[in-house]
């Protein structure tokens, strides 16, 4: 059976290829007269450091710097926003934030926002997430079975990952707006009054999690199904002359085998529901009253937009889900390391 | 326990026919090998059998019953396949007990089972391992174990040895042969290398492109194949064929010339007329060096491989004909050489154009 999946034959090489080369060839000639005078001082490992420094410098302008700073914010207060009218405070900004009677009880704390935001945004991601994976493991299982027009499909789930954000909040406000289409389809067909979607509690927090997983679903079901096809066939024909019925060869064989898959998954999907931001706002705003507002934006409005502005603070509580983002981060790395070491199945 | 039979079982996919009117008569106990060239449909007729794919036409029964579309699983039957296709997330002993588990059978006969499979194939110390964490070998034991702890009424088995080292294939063959002796259960083994063939079936079927080209026992098909094809795949290395020219046919005996030689084979050819051209096939282990005096076929030497035990010559005649001949014992020999090569009348085979064997 195995004779159907051999590699596919080296392509042969195009005239056009060695005509692209000439350029090419032609520069990299012209680069290696200093490089090669470089590399006699530098080294070997020096070169390679050296081929590593745009890089480098990239990451550290516009990543490690401003994390300096943010950190630097987060222990000043005031409300203005150059470093030279902010004054020292020490640790008061997340001893303000922490500043609670009851954790239980957002209204309790003295950043009443911050609190609200976590709880709202703590929910999100646990619905979202847990609905996210169901959905895109079971893309994923459809997507694996020979159906036809299955590359069509599979192109049709992971469009909506090329969209930009905005671009998706945009389109489903523009479907679930009071005068929006899915109101209007509801009265043509039901002859239902309109109805204000995103300005229900309950339909908004529907909404910002299944446009998320609308947006994001193809990305994580792709994870899956390559997943889902590294399982060798043989093993289900194995499963099929041991007589195991289906939910077995469910629970027992693709499932485990599908774990790594699965897992990153899970980080990478935990990930990015922490930082959800874009969609939700462009929806619903934060609306209805705070009812969608999460951790970004409240760090967001906070930092930039509201009238009440606090930088310090806004700065002290984007280092505390920083802080969240990189257990996840960790737990990934740890995860993905751990599958390594098991790749020889 | 089981006696398979297949009657006109044809398998296409889509336009693609890859079985073609497959008749075959496996009965109990037999270790039938299927052989044939890669992509012959060897696999593809042994997952009909095997239930894991359905006839496009034709009959299957497993001691006389119909099972065209009875699910593999009730079919009785056990496969070892070429990846071995364990699961590799269980342990060896999980791997064994799998399919026992599905059928529900109680933890005490499970336990039991894999016992005496794990004495019978010496895989007892691993029981707890997965099998990322075995050899090539042992990984194949285990695939045969939880092919046998089913108790199946016969094994499948698709070139089971091929991923193995060639040592490890040799010493794997003779226990498969052991085993099969102890079991007594219908083996069909499927592989593509002849002397696999040769030494493990009672019967060997010979596939060629979706045909079955001759049935029969090992020393059948070296001793007298069918047709041209079987006689140049059978035997290592294979069948020379030399053109011929009936000289005259009679009731015991056809004379041919052949490379300037005119030859009597001691066995009548049934319906060929003197002037007919024939293909005359030897084998190289039966053309020895021609003694001083006798007469024997001028060849030039082109390639000498000395194997110890005997030497493998490479010759043209004068005629243009390649000739192979395996020499027993080591001899002086170099490419560039005369030599005269004899054989004897009753070791030539013949065929007529279309293959087919006349004599
Ligand atoms: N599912 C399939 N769809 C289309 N063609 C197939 C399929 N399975 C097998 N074939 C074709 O059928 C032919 C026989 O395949 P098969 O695997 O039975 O060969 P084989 O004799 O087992 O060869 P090998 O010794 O290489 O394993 C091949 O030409 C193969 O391409
Ligand atoms: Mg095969």
């Amino acid at each position: 059976m195995s004779n159907r999946h051999e590699g596919q034959e080296a392509r042969p090489a195009r005239r056009s290829d060695g005509l692209l080369l000439i350029p090419v060839k032609a520069v990299m000639q012209v680069i290696d007269v200093p490089l090669r005078a470089w590399q006699r001082l530098a080294g070997l490992t020096g070169m390679a450091s050296f081929f590593l420094l745009p890089n480098m410098a990239v990451f550290a302008i516009f990543v490690l710097v401003p994390f300096v700073i943010n950190f630097v914010y987060s222990v000043t207060g005031g409300t203005e926003i150059f470093l030279d009218q902010r004054f020292y405070v020490g640790a008061a900004q997340y001893r303000d934030i922490f500043d609670c009677r009851s954790y239980l009880d957002p209204s309790t704390c003295v950043e009443d926002g911050f609190w609200v935001s976590t709880r709202n945004t703590a929910l999100f991601v646990v619905v979202q997430v847990a609905l996210m994976i169901l959905v895109a493991l079971v893309t994923a299982l459809v997507l694996n079975r020979e159906i036809a027009g299955r590359s069509f499909w599979r192109a049709v789930f992971f469009f909506p990952v090329l969209l930009s954000p905005v671009v998706v909040g945009l389109i489903w406000r523009w479907i679930l707006q009071r005068q929006g289409l899915l109101n209007l389809v509801l009265y043509e067909l039901f002859g239902f009054e309109p109805y204000s979607w995103l300005t229900d509690r309950n339909a908004a927090f529907a909404a910002a999690v299944g446009v998320t997983i609308w947006a994001r679903v193809g990305f994580f079901a792709l994870i899956l199904l390559a997943g889902l096809q590294a399982i060798p066939k043989e093993l289900y024909e194995a499963a099929e002359m041991d007589g195991t019925r289906r939910t077995r060869v469910f629970f027992r064989i693709t499932l485990p085998l599908l774990m790594p898959n699965l897992l990153v998954v899970l980080v990478l999907g935990l990930i990015r529901s922490v930082q959800v931001f874009d969609e939700a706002y462009v929806l619903t705003g934060g609306g209805p009253g705070t009812s969608t507002m999460y951790l970004t934006q409240y760090i967001y409005e906070k930092g930039f937009a509201s009238d009440l502005r606090d930088p310090g603070l806004a700065a002290a509580a984007s280092i505390l889900m920083g802080a969240v983002l990189v257990v996840l981060t960790l737990v990934q790395m740890a995860a993905s390391r751990r599958n390594e070491k098991k790749g020889e199945r | 326990m089981s006696r398979i039979t297949l009657e006109k079982v044809c398998k296409s996919f889509g336009a693609l026919g890859v079985l073609h009117d497959i008749d075959l008569d496996i009965r109990d106990g037999e270790f039938v090998v299927f052989v044939g060239p890669s992509g012959c449909g060897k696999s593809t007729l042994l997952r009909q059998i095997a239930g894991l794919d359905r006839p496009t036409s034709g009959e299957i029964h497993i001691d006389g019953k119909l099972v065209n579309t009875v699910p593999a699983a009730d079919r009785g039957l056990a496969m070892v396949f070429q990846s071995y296709a364990l699961y590799p997330h269980m342990s060896v002993r999980q791997n064994l007990a799998f399919g026992l588990e599905n059928a529900r059978m109680p933890r005490a006969e499970i336990d039991k089972r894999i016992a005496e499979a794990a004495r019978m194939l010496e895989i007892g110390d691993y029981l707890e391992r997965r099998p990322g964490q075995l050899s090539g070998g042992q990984r194949q034991r285990v695939a045969i174990g939880r092919a046998i702890v089913r108790n199946p009424t016969a094994f499948l088995l698709d070139e089971p040895l091929s991923n193995l080292d060639a040592e490890l294939r040799i010493s794997m063959r003779a226990e498969l042969s052991a085993l099969h002796d102890r079991l007594r259960t219908t083996m069909i083994y499927v592989t593509h290398d002849q002397i696999e063939a040769m030494t493990l079936a009672s019967r060997i079927v010979v596939l060629r492109k979706g045909r079955v080209e001759q049935v029969g026992t090992p020393l059948d098909l070296y001793n007298r194949p069918a047709n041209r094809f079987v006689a140049g795949f059978i035997g290592a290395p294979s069948m020379n064929f030399v053109k011929g020219t009936v000289v005259e046919a009679g009731d015991t005996a056809t004379s041919v010339s052949l490379m300037g030689l005119s030859v009597a084979v001691p066995r009548p050819a049934a319906g060929v007329a003197p002037g007919q051209a024939v293909s005359v096939g030897l084998r190289p282990q039966h053309i020895s060096l021609a003694g001083d005096g006798g007469d024997g076929v001028p060849v030039e030497v082109t390639l000498v491989e000395a194997l110890g035990s005997e030497t493998v010559i490479h010759g043209r005649t004068g005629g243009g004909e390649r000739l192979q001949a395996v020499l027993a014992g080591q001899h002086a020999l170099r490419a560039g050489e005369s030599v005269r090569l004899a054989f004897a009348p009753a070791d030539l085979h013949l065929f007529d154009d279309a293959g087919l064997r006349l004599a």
